[in-house]
Order: C-alpha cells, then structure tokens, then sequence
C-alpha cells in the first residue's frame, strides 16, 4: 500500500542518515587504533615508535621468509596435528614430538613448496637452506611444546589461531598467533622463529602482554577482567617462556602507558618523550640509532633557532604531510569505530540492522568452494552491496563476544555475480585455517580497508634528510 | 619502425630529452601521454642521454600502457631485449614480450624498468635510475611522488653542492631537481582529483606545476571535433583540438534504430537525456538512481543491438549507481564496462553513456560537482558521449564548497550544461519508455 510504502521509506532515509552522521562525526574524531607491536615498540623506547610514526624512518621491507613460513604452518598444525597428539605431563616428549612432526609433513611441505613457488615466481631472493631452516624451527617450537607447554598444561577445547581482536574504547588492535580455549578459560601462544634467550629488549613480552589485555577482553569484554586468563606463553626455538603473574601485572601499566603516548602521537599531540635510561636497542648498534639521532639533532637546532629558513619552511610541509599521512591511517579503522559507536547507541541487533541497511555490512552468506586462494560465498538473493576491489573483513559471529573480537581474516572482493561473491584471501593458507575455524559460522562481511600508511612516510624521511643534507650548513651537521 | 608523433608530441620531447631537472607534461584527454611518455624514454636511451630509464604508473593497468607501447614501439625482441616489468607478478600483463622480474641484477641489467608506485619498495635503493617518467593518473599526492624520486637521487651531486656551498632550494621539487633527479611527470590537474584546499594537500601534478616548469600537448586523438570543443571550453586548457583524421568521426548505426531511441541515438556528439529519477542514499558516503540505473541499461541495449561493434562505457560519479548498473546489466546478460569517474581515468570507448545520479529538490549536486570528475566523465568517449539525468538540476546545481576551490571558483555543473546545451550539444527530453 502507498501509505505504508511511504513510511517504509521514511524510516530507510532516517536509518541512513543516522549511520552517515556518525560517520561524518567520526570522521572529525581520531579514530587510531594502536597495534600489540607497535606498543611493544614504543615500551622499548618511546623514541624508536616515533622513528615509524611519525617520522617513517624504520624500512619496512625486509624479507622475513622463513619466519613468515614457520608461522603459516604452526597456524594450520595448531589445530591439527599438535591438537590431536596434546597429552598433558608427557614423559616421552621426543617420540611426540616425532609423531607430530611426522603427522604434519604433508602440511609443512606444501606451504614450504607453495611458498617457494610464490617467491620464485616474484623473484625474491630465496636462499638454498631454506627449507631446512623451516623445517629446523618448526621442529624446534615442536619440542619446546611438547616439552615445556604439554607438561603443564591440558589439551584446550578448541584452538584458534591467527586471530585479529580490536578493541576500539582502549584504542587497540592486535593479532594473537594462537589463543587455547578451556573450559574455565583460555590460554595465549605467540610464537617466535628466533631463540629467545639472545634477545635482550623484552619487545616479545610486551607484545604478548598486550595481547592478552585484548584476549581478556574477547572473553570477558574487559580488558582488565583477569578472570578467564590461565597462561600467556611465547613458544621460541629452544623452548617456552611464561612471565611470571607479577611480572605481568606490573607491566600492564607499562603497556597502558605506552599505548596512551602512541595513541597521542598518531593523534598528533605534544607529548615529551621518555627516552629509556639503557638504549636497549640503539646502544646494542643495531638499526634504527643513526635516523634517531637525526632527529635529535633536528630537535636540537630547531630549539637553538639555528636551522635555515628554507629548510624549516620545507620540513613544516613535511610534517604536514605526514600527518596527513597519519589521518589516513586512521580512517582505515573507521568503518570498525562506526559498528562500535552504532552499538553502543542502539545495541547490537539494531545497529548490525542499520549498517546492512546502508550497505556497510551483510549478512546471511554461506561458503560455497575454495579455489587456491580464493572463495566463493552465495546468499538467498543477489543484493550484495559489495563491489570488486573493495577490502572486506569476514567476521564468524561468535555467541557471547563483541562482534570485533570475533574471529575474522580480511579479503579483497573479485567478483560480484548475481547471488554469489569471489574473495580472494592473502594466501592459500589464510583460506585453509578460515575453513577450520571461521566458516561454519554466521558470516559478517564488513568493509574494511588497507592500511599502506608506512609506505608512504618513508620517502617523506629518505626527503627530510636529503634537505638536511643540502640546505644545513656542513659545520652545523657535525 | 617508423616513429610518428604529432608536432606538440614532438616539441615536447625536444625539450624533455635536453633538459635535467623535475617537468611537467599536461595531457588532456587523449592527447597521447602514454605514448610521449614512453618514445622518450625510448629516445633517451636510443640516443644515449641516459642510462636507464624507470617508468613508473599508479596503477598496474596503467603501468602495462607503458609496457604495451613500448612493446609497439621497440618491438617485440626489442622491447624484450631492452625493457623489464618489476612489482606485482600478478599485475603484470602476461601476454606482453617484456619480461616480469624483481631480481636486482635482472632489474639493473635493462634500459627501461616499469613498475607501479605502491611497488617501488620491491626495488632495491641501490639502483639510480638517470631518468624516470611519472605517469601521474591517479598518483594523487606529493608522496606517491616522492617514492619514484628517491630512486634517482645522486649522491656525487650532493657532495658537489655542498663543495659550491649553495643552499638552496625553496620546495621540495626544486630540492629534488637539485638531487640529480631527472624526472618528467605526465599528467592532466584537470582529472587529477584534488586532495584538498591547503598547500600540503596539492595533487603531485600540481607540485609540480606549481613549482617546476612544464608544457602542454594540445592535440587529442580522441575526442572529435565537438567533444574536443566542449572540453576545452569546460576545463580551460586553452586551445585543445581535434587531430583531423577523427575531428568529423561520427556515430552510426547499422540496424534501424526503435523509434524510442532516435532522439537519443542521433548524430549529434553530444546529447543530454533529460531523465528524472529520484537520488538515493546508499553506504557513508555514495548515491544511486534507479530510473537512471535502468535508463543507461536500455540505452546501452539498443546500441549493443543497432551498433554491435561499438565498445560502450557507462561512466557515473558513484560507486553505488555503478553497483546498481551492473546489477541489471547481469540480469540482462549483457557485458558493458560500468566504471566510477576515478576507474574511468585512463580508458576511452567508442560511446560514453554518462550517469549524473543526483536529483534533489535543494538542487545540491555534491561531489559531482567538481571539475576532474566530471571532465573525466565527458572526455572518454570516441564518437558520442550521451548524459543521463536531470538538465535543470545540474543547471541550477548548488556546488559544495568543496568544490569551490579558491583555484578554479566555478560551478561547473552549471557550465557544463550551458556548453551542452547553447553551444556543442543538444538536449533531449527522455522518451517514457526510459521510465518504465
Ligand atoms: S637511540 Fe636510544 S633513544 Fe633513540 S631510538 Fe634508539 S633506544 Fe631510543
């Protein structure tokens, strides 16, 4: 009937223009999201968070092939083999370790042959040891489980692995390698290809740290709600190492601390800079020291009024620019920060209601097939408000948890035809560990977005230091 | 193979093969910036004034023009002898003979490297490059610049400068000429979408126009005579023509065309199909119109049918109405490109059918409103641009403010439908069929 068509489309315009008002707002908001590393960076020195943001001085291109390698295999094995094989106190862990490591050659020797596959074809540089490499520190993080984790602890209910958690009210975003599940609770794994007891920055316990403070609040919606939280462990080389609780405890203000300041910083603000007593990380000569002290100098003559005028005037666009940069940064986070806003303002249902409505999410999809990479979703009708190119997060609703701690994994949409989407994931492997944990349940496709941000700040350091470089008299830069 | 350029092509690459330093080449629609582009980088090395050379695109699409033009120009052994394509292994267009490669010394053994910005990070800095061409579509800002540039800095010549002791440089662009960066930026500001109102936010072209020198190529190759008209009176580039092999090109159909569809389909270049779909809202930012969704459907199947050799492009502001277009083109099983004004950057078809979206009762034409975008939407076409949506709202349109740049205050929406309407084209009322 007219009538109520006409109220039917009175209701969709002020739905609508409810979801774009929060976005304009939002869009004025800062809307950064910190990440686990990037706290566990600015918790080494606050000065080495500033070198990637603002200033864009770290690289950011190192190959980390095999450490990326072993980390796609424990993501599969996790739930597979190493699940099945878990007793706890375990005395014969060598025959264990041997049967997992058996069970899982098929696993490790086709991502090692795919991954080589994909770097030969790129032309990346692989070295010829590769493949011993890899199989050396999965069988090394193999033992260490076996080891030191399966004495203590029981098999979990459930393992998940790769798990992005966002928690917009703390600003913080995190991916945690691996969470175990228990009846009374849960359990965090992060593990590191290197051997642990060489490394002296305590950035890996940070890092797990912080993303037990997000794992706290996938469970518990609250980050400091301790209650679900049995162990949190790094899995490294030559075995495992937990922190002790009071350990933990006493660095949760550290990483509050310091996500605060990172947070200030992509924000913009002022904020004085804490430099550590001991440069664990520049004195030790290793990267990241050399562009530091650049800026310090900067700093410094900026403060003595003895920098030229031309060089000042071109390093205030440089910064602008950078914080330009910085606000882009952000806005890739601002479809999450408008599903949070929505939900706080109308409650789950209703917000989830709107956001389809507006096409910012849909629901309602069921797995079809997966081809390599890519997989085929279908829903009942053909009104799939997505386009190709366009980066979408797949979200499995979990009972019980905020929709943004759900386990997901970002894709990009290749095509669109009638009732049926193609997405293509970043790898093979990240639609095989989907397929384990992810979509057997109700799928969210949100938009998302890619964050490049680090891309760009770099040449905008690489032309700061060439200005210094011209326009500085020599005498000064001495 | 015989190289013909016509003769701004010409004066430019005279001028760009002697010169160092950061210029600008501004190329309107179809005005052959590929094409200059990469014949310089060509000459450049034929003729020895540089050693290597990168060519760099935003885009892969655009990133594989280079490659196919080089591949017509030096041919294929030539261009497989002398050229590489590095980045995205993906991106790359398999079919061309220049070979794919991110190995360094692979990379550093051949004249003429191509690859896109985004993937500059995969070349190692310890290749300098003599001299670069910078495709600018779509390679919106200063950074994006940068990126190419630090490839081609000379660290001798710093030294040298600091010897001479000159101190100079009042913008990054001269700073970067300073450097030893030769590099040539291809580009048209008047596509280009800007990124914003302060100085920072300048597009890359316009850095470069602003501070760097430059010259224009005038000549289009693919707009005919009235269309190239309209464009130049549109956008002010102050003297675009029409090369005359295609100035008269015209459209024509080979079946008898519904008698619904003779107005529209008419041999005018330029026709306005006054339509009035009601605009909606859809997503945070984007719109859709139904009725012109399925206006441009109808149109583009009665061209499929009267004139099935013509590629046809539908070109709209709006990712939404791009959705929504595609959604009835599927239905119908018909295979047309449907493209947002910043996807249609670069592409050309025989015939545009231009979907405006926006029809409000305030008259608020919103981001439509500006000048790149629509100079993107009426400058693709071949032989006949058609425009979809309400004439009286775009001539009474109220621009945003955002696109009241303090550059360019114009209503352009306005202007555009005054040139249509009084000078290149004419206006035609939408027969009720269209409504249906
Ligand atoms: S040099 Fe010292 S202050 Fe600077 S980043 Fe390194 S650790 Fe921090």
């Amino acid at each position: 009937m007219d009538v109520e068509e006409g109220t039917e489309n009175i209701n969709l315009n002020t739905d609508i223009i409810d979801v774009r008002k929060t976005y304009d707002y939002l869009r004025k908001c800062q809307t950064h999201l910190v990440q686990s590393s990037e706290i566990a960076t600015a918790c080494v020195c606050q000065n080495l968070f500033k070198l990637d943001y603002p200033f864009g001085a770290t690289r950011s291109d190192k190959d980390y092939l095999v450490a990326n390698t072993v980390h796609d295999i424990m993501s599969i094995c996790m739930g597979g083999p190493i699940f099945e094989n878990w007793h706890r106190g375990l005395e014969n862990y060598e025959q264990i370790t041997k049967k997992i490591v058996k069970e899982s050659s098929e696993i490790v020797n086709t991502i090692i042959k795919d991954t080589s596959e994909i770097a030969h074809r790129e032309n990346r540089f692989v070295e010829d040891t590769f493949e011993l490499q890899v199989n050396d520190i999965y069988n090394g993080l193999i033992m260490g489980m076996t080891r030191r984790l399966m004495k203590k602890h029981e098999r979990p209910s459930r393992v998940l692995t790769e798990v992005t958690i966002t928690n917009i009210k703390d600003h913080h975003e995190g991916r945690i390698d691996a969470i175990l599940e228990y009846s009374n609770g849960y359990g965090l794994l992060d593990w590191k290809s290197y051997d642990l007891s060489n490394t002296i920055s305590g950035r890996e316990k940070w890092q797990l740290i912080a993303n037990t403070l997000l794992a706290n609040f996938r469970y518990r919606r609250s980050e400091d709600d301790w209650t679900g939280h049995n162990f949190s462990c790094i899995v490294h080389n030559s075995g495992v190492y937990f922190p002790k609780a009071e350990t933990t405890r006493k660095e949760v203000e550290r990483i509050k601390t310091n996500r605060k300041f990172a947070h200030m910083i992509l924000c913009g603000e002022r904020v004085r800079v804490q430099r550590p007593k001991f440069c664990p990380v520049c004195d030790k000569g290793l990267e990241g020291s050399k562009e530091c002290l650049f800026y310090q100098r900067d700093a410094r003559l900026a403060y003595e009024g003895k920098l030229p005028a031309q060089y000042e005037k071109m390093t205030k666009q440089f910064f602008a620019k950078r914080y330009a940069i910085l606000k882009e940064r952000a806005e890739t986070h601002l479809h999450k920060h408008v599903v949070f806003s929505l939900i706080s303002k109308h409650g789950e249902e209703e917000a989830l209601r709107r956001l389809e409505k507006i096409g910012i999410l849909c629901r309602g999809y069921s797995f079809d097939f997966d081809i390599d990479e890519k997989v085929v979703f279908s829903r009942a009708d053909d009104n799939i408000p997505l386009e190709p190119r366009r980066i979408v997060r797949i979200i499995g609703i979990e009972e019980g948890k905020s929709i943004l701690s759900c386990i997901n994994e970002q894709a990009s949409v290749m095509e669109v035809r009638n009732n049926k989407i193609t997405l293509s994931f970043r790898s093979k492997i990240a639609v095989r560990r989907a397929k384990r944990q992810l979509f057997h349940l109700p799928i969210i496709l949100l938009r998302d977005e890619l964050n490049l941000t680090r891309s760009m700040l770099r040449p905008i350091h690489q032309f700061h230091k060439l200005a210094a470089d011209v326009l500085i008299p020599a005498e000064l830069l001495v | 193979m015989t190289i013909k350029l016509n003769p701004d092509q010409s004066r430019v690459l005279n001028w760009r093969i002697k010169s160092g330093g950061v210029a600008g080449v501004i190329g309107p629609a179809g005005c052959g910036k590929t094409t200059t582009g990469s014949f310089l980088a060509v000459k450049m090395i034929c003729e020895g004034y540089a050693k290597n050379v990168l060519l760099v695109a935003f885009t892969n699409s655009a990133a594989n023009e280079f490659a196919r033009e080089l591949s017509m120009v030096l041919g294929p052994e030539g261009s497989k002898f002398l050229c590489v394509r590095s980045g995205y292994a993906p991106g790359a267009d398999p079919r061309l003979p220049i070979p794919f490669s991110n190995n360094i010394e692979l990379v550093r053994a051949k004249k003429i490297v191509i690859c896109t910005t985004q993937s500059l990070k995969r070349l190692s800095a310890s290749i300098r490059f003599e001299n670069m061409i910078i495709d600018e579509a779509g390679i919106e800002r200063l950074e994006h610049l940068l990126s190419p540039f630090a490839l081609g800095i000379n660290q001798l010549g710093i030294h040298l400068i600091k010897e001479n002791i000159s101190y100079e440089a009042n913008n990054i662009i001269e700073l970067a000429s300073k450097c030893g960066i030769v590099a040539t930026v291809v580009g048209d500001p008047k596509q280009s979408r800007p990124i914003g109102l302060a100085d920072y936010d300048l597009s890359a072209m316009e850095w470069v126009l602003k501070c760097a020198r430059y010259d224009t190529l005038y000549t289009t190759h693919r707009l005919p005579d009235k269309l190239a008209m309209l464009v130049d009176e549109f956008a002010d580039y102050g003297g675009l023509n029409s090369s005359p092999e295609i100035a008269s090109r015209r459209f024509e159909a080979i079946h008898d065309i519904d008698e619904n569809f003779i107005e529209i389909l008419n041999p005018e270049v330029i026709t306005w199909v006054n339509l009035n779909g009601n605009e909606m809202m859809a997503g945070p930012s984007s719109w859709y119109n139904e009725v012109e969704a399925k206006a441009c459907v109808r149109i583009c199947c009665e061209l499929k049918r009267v004139a099935p050799s013509k590629s046809i492009s539908i070109v709209t502001r709006y990712t939404e109405q791009r959705r929504t277009i595609l959604k009835y083109l599927q239905h119908l099983d018909i295979e047309s490109r449907v493209l947002t004004t910043t996807g249609a950057l670069g592409t050309q078809a025989d015939i545009v059918i231009f979907s405006l979206v926006r029809n409000n009762p305030e008259r608020l034409v919103g981001a439509l409103g500006s000048l790149q975008d629509l100079n993107v939407a009426i400058s693709r076409s071949k032989e006949k641009l058609i425009i979809v949506g309400s004439f009286e709202m775009m001539l009474n349109g109220v621009t945003s403010s955002y696109n009241l740049n303090p550059r360019h205050k114009q209503n352009f929406p306005q202007k555009l439908a005054r040139l249509v309407d009084k000078k290149y084209g004419m206006v035609v009322e939408a027969p009720k069929i269209l409504y249906k």
